[in-house]
């Protein structure tokens, strides 16, 4: 009976296992993170953006310099408040098979500015005053206030008019003109994707754990993954000859935070004292390698309001010590911070880093650590001295408002440090008001500058970008803000 | 028995409404506003205002409580602050996989434990018993978090038999479910073991042997039967605790299940979906413990028959 019983388990096993297989046409594409919502007027995180750049066309892209392109349109600017936009040959089929039209950019956008539809959107476009249809091509922007960097703003996936007449809901089962049609999202672990001129299938796989990321790539049950590995899963795939790996030098910005109105805090020299204290080139080294930069500012160097050449805080840990004693601090008397960080592995990897060099040079740091809304809480109420944090995919500088305008200390915006200083908001407002390139790009720059000088922020660097890939795949580039544009022409060749 | 049913389903009815009151108001209670995750720091204070109004949020803990109930009693879980969608399809597209997941676990944590019990309790301070009990301990010991990914690279990458996560067939149940159910079955075979030790002393095994049996009828078809309670017991405790999902399991094999979207939800504040999540559990540990209460009369008459009289 015992060895009927075992041979039972043999035989299921096997069974089983024949049913393994990991081949498939189709481009799988392991994420990270599920996306949430494939409707592009409410979807604000990372996932659901670059998926439904792949599904729905957009007015406006950015360029390797991040400044603004035609995407679906070319506009004109008729006055300071006036923008005229004309669909151009590259807007695409919606899948009933009607053309994008003007009429659709204006109820999508009508739609996000309607405040009874709540989109998360809405304000970064609150500026317009109305929209005005001119033809079956073109339609008319007005804006409640001159912005030249107005036409960044519209860079939100254009949707078929009935669906914003009717109030469509597009989570679930989007409808855009883009490149890709949707096939099918049967739970949140797979979603699955056709390019419209080949008819390829892309497949989302979503697995939450890294190292389970990377043993799906090394068996073959998913093609490509991109970012969201730790260094030494990168290293070990990039030793393995069926996986191709390609880095890419990218715009996200981490930086460590200070909660200027603290009274500790409020003093620079204890700020500079932090940020000589900070060995930042062993951890881009040891850490995150590739092609991670450190980063000096908000805005990488390349963009068209970069700060190049700047003068970065280089690690001196004996400056840190002679700083902090000429503020009374020392041994006997050691500075104490409290630093705060979200829950996420990585960043709590970074944050004992940086606490072990902070106590190296006699600042005692308690590091806490807290679920995401929790820890997004406390920054935004001010509860904090210092957190560490990124900014995702920065292109127009309307950030610098945004973050360190003394009239954006949340909840109006995310001055989250409560910063406050009339010379960075006159800089931000001439900027914002500037009519040429030249001296608005001058204006950032000495902003970034000043930033430099305070330190509101410690920047840290600008993260990496990889994708790590079976050999059978090509044709996949990376891009700067880490979109999955490259799916517009990745080849998969089969056995 | 209909007596006793209608009166544990009321009895349950007072339990499940206690537990989504209070989830209800200690899931309020958490810093983190579901708004400000949800619109992010670019949205006017206006917008939040008009959505916490949409949501209900702006409304008193109280009035949002009865309102919920209310609710309830209508069949209607809400939606989902985050994703927008009805909260009973997010449950429905999760619950079949935990179910599976569930009772795969337990079969393969039955099938592990119930050979070893037997074993150990047949050869009692033998080098059988301290083994069986010593692989146990090991099958206790080992987290999932390290055990699953061991298993992946044992059999997904080395050996290539099966798949490494997701839910794709049957083969991708192997490797969670055997993560899940030797962890189960280091309890299990430790309650068979002791609980047939006891049975194994009575007079009716005696007997039993005595009219010349075999050792294996003696202890599968005489000893196991009496023994079942306190398993039946344990068997429906981790029933329970399986079907509120594994988190652990779920995230590291990419299983879809109810574990992994509580945790999802309590993280992001999405409060209609934890409380919807609360409140299945719940209800499942009510119905596995009127379950394994029919079973008791079932497997024992003298329970049937002690309620009849």
């Amino acid at each position: 009976m015992g060895r009927l019983y075992y041979l039972f388990l043999i035989f299921i096993f096997l069974l089983l296992s024949g049913c393994s297989d990991p081949g498939s046409q189709s481009i799988r594409f392991a994420l990270a993170s599920t996306p949430i919502s494939l409707d592009p007027r409410y979807a604000t995180d990372a996932t659901s953006s670059r998926i439904n750049r792949l599904l729905y066309q957009r007015l406006v892209d950015f360029d390797g310099q991040f400044k603004m392109q035609p995407a679906v349109a070319n506009w004109h600017k008729i006055s300071e408040k006036h923008y005229r936009f004309k669909l151009n040959a590259s807007r695409g089929y919606f899948a009933d098979g009607k053309r994008l039209s003007a009429s659709d950019v204006q109820a999508t956008y009508s739609y996000i500015l309607d405040p009874d539809n709540a989109s998360p959107h809405r304000g970064s476009i609150q500026l317009i005053d109305r929209i005005v249809l001119i033809d079956s091509l073109t339609v008319d922007f007005y804006l409640k206030k001159p912005d030249p960097l107005f036409p960044g703003y519209l860079v939100i996936g254009i949707v078929p008019q009935q669906v914003a007449v009717r109030k469509q809901s597009l989570n679930k089962k989007p409808k855009g003109s883009g490149g890709f049609d949707f096939i099918a999202w049967p739970d949140a672990s797979r979603l699955v994707l056709q390019r419209k001129t080949d008819k390829q299938q892309i497949e989302f796989v979503y697995v939450h754990d890294a190292t389970v990321r990377a043993l799906k790539l090394m068996r073959g049950e998913v093609d490509l993954l991109q970012n969201d590995l730790p260094r030494e899963l990168v290293h070990y795939l990039g030793s393995k000859k069926e996986i191709s790996l390609h880095h890419l030098a990218g715009n996200n910005f981490t930086y460590i935070g200070f909660n200027v109105s603290d009274p500790v805090l409020n003093n620079p020299t204890i700020r500079k004292a932090v940020a000589h204290a900070i060995n930042r080139p062993a951890l881009v080294k040891y850490l995150l390698g590739g092609k991670t930069r450190l980063a000096n500012a908000l805005l990488v160097p390349e963009h068209w309001a970069g700060l190049k050449n700047a003068k970065a805080y280089d690690y001196d840990p004996e400056l840190a010590r002679s700083l902090l004693q000429s503020q009374g601090y020392n041994r006997n008397k050691p500075l104490i911070l409290e630093y705060k960080t979200s829950s996420d592995p990585f960043r709590i990897r970074i944050a004992t880093i940086i606490q072990q060099q902070l106590n190296e040079v006699g600042i005692k740091v308690r590091l806490k650590s807290f679920d995401w809304g929790t820890f997004y809480g406390d920054i935004k109420n001010g509860r904090f001295q210092m957190y560490s944090l990124s900014w995702v995919g920065i292109k127009n500088p309307d950030i610098f408002r945004y973050v360190f305008h003394s009239q954006s200390i949340p909840p109006q915006g995310a001055n989250r440090g409560r910063y406050v200083n009339q010379k960075v908001d006159g800089l931000i407002e001439r900027a914002e008001t500037s009519a040429d390139v030249a001296s608005r790009s001058q204006y950032y720059r000495d902003l970034q500058k000043q930033l430099l000088h305070d330190l509101p922020y410690i920047p840290l660097w600008y993260e990496e970008h990889f994708v790590a890939s079976r050999n059978n795949i090509s044709g996949y580039r990376l891009a700067a803000d880490g979109n999955y544009d490259g799916l517009f022409m990745a080849v998969k060749k089969y056995r | 028995m209909l007596r006793l049913l209608i009166t544990r389903l009321l009895s349950t009815a007072v339990v499940v409404l206690g537990v989504v009151c209070l989830v209800f108001l200690l899931i309020h209670l958490v810093p983190g506003d579901p708004v400000d995750v949800m619109l992010g720091e670019n949205a006017q204070m206006a917008d939040r205002q008009a959505l916490r109004e949409a949501l209900g949020l702006n409304q008193p803990i109280g009035n949002q409580l009865l309102t919920y109930i209310g609710n309830l009693f209508k069949g209607d879980l809400g939606q989902s602050l985050h994703s927008r969608t009805p909260v009973s399809s997010m449950l429905l597209e999760r619950i079949p996989a935990t179910v599976e997941l569930a009772l795969v676990s337990l079969l393969v944590a039955c099938l592990i434990a119930f050979p070893l019990g037997i074993i150990a309790a047949l050869n009692r301070g033998k080098a059988w018993d301290k083994t069986a009990m010593g692989v146990s301990l090991l099958g206790v010991s080992v987290p999932n978090f390290l055990l699953g990914p061991v298993l992946i690279l044992l059999f997904s990458i080395s050996l290539g038999w099966l798949p490494v996560s997701g839910k794709d067939g049957l083969a991708s149940m192997v490797l969670p479910a055997i993560t899940l159910g030797t962890a189960l079955a280091a309890v299990l075979s430790r309650m068979v073991r002791s609980t047939l030790l006891e049975v194994l002393h009575e007079d009716y095994i005696r007997t039993a042997r005595a009219k010349g049996l075999s050792h294996i009828r003696v202890v599968i078809f005489h000893a196991l039967p009496n023994a079942m309670l306190p398993i039946i017991t344990l068997l429906g405790l981790q029933l329970g605790v399986l079907l509120g999902g594994a988190v652990i399991t779920e995230t590291v094999f990419s299983w879809p299940g109810i574990g992994k979207l509580t945790i999802d939800a309590i993280m992001k504040r999405d409060y209609p979906v934890v409380q919807a999540c609360v409140l299945l559990i719940s209800i499942t540990y009510v119905v596995v413990n009127v379950f394994t209460d029919i079973v008791y009369g079932w497997i024992d008459p003298r329970v049937r028959l002690g309620d009849r009289s």
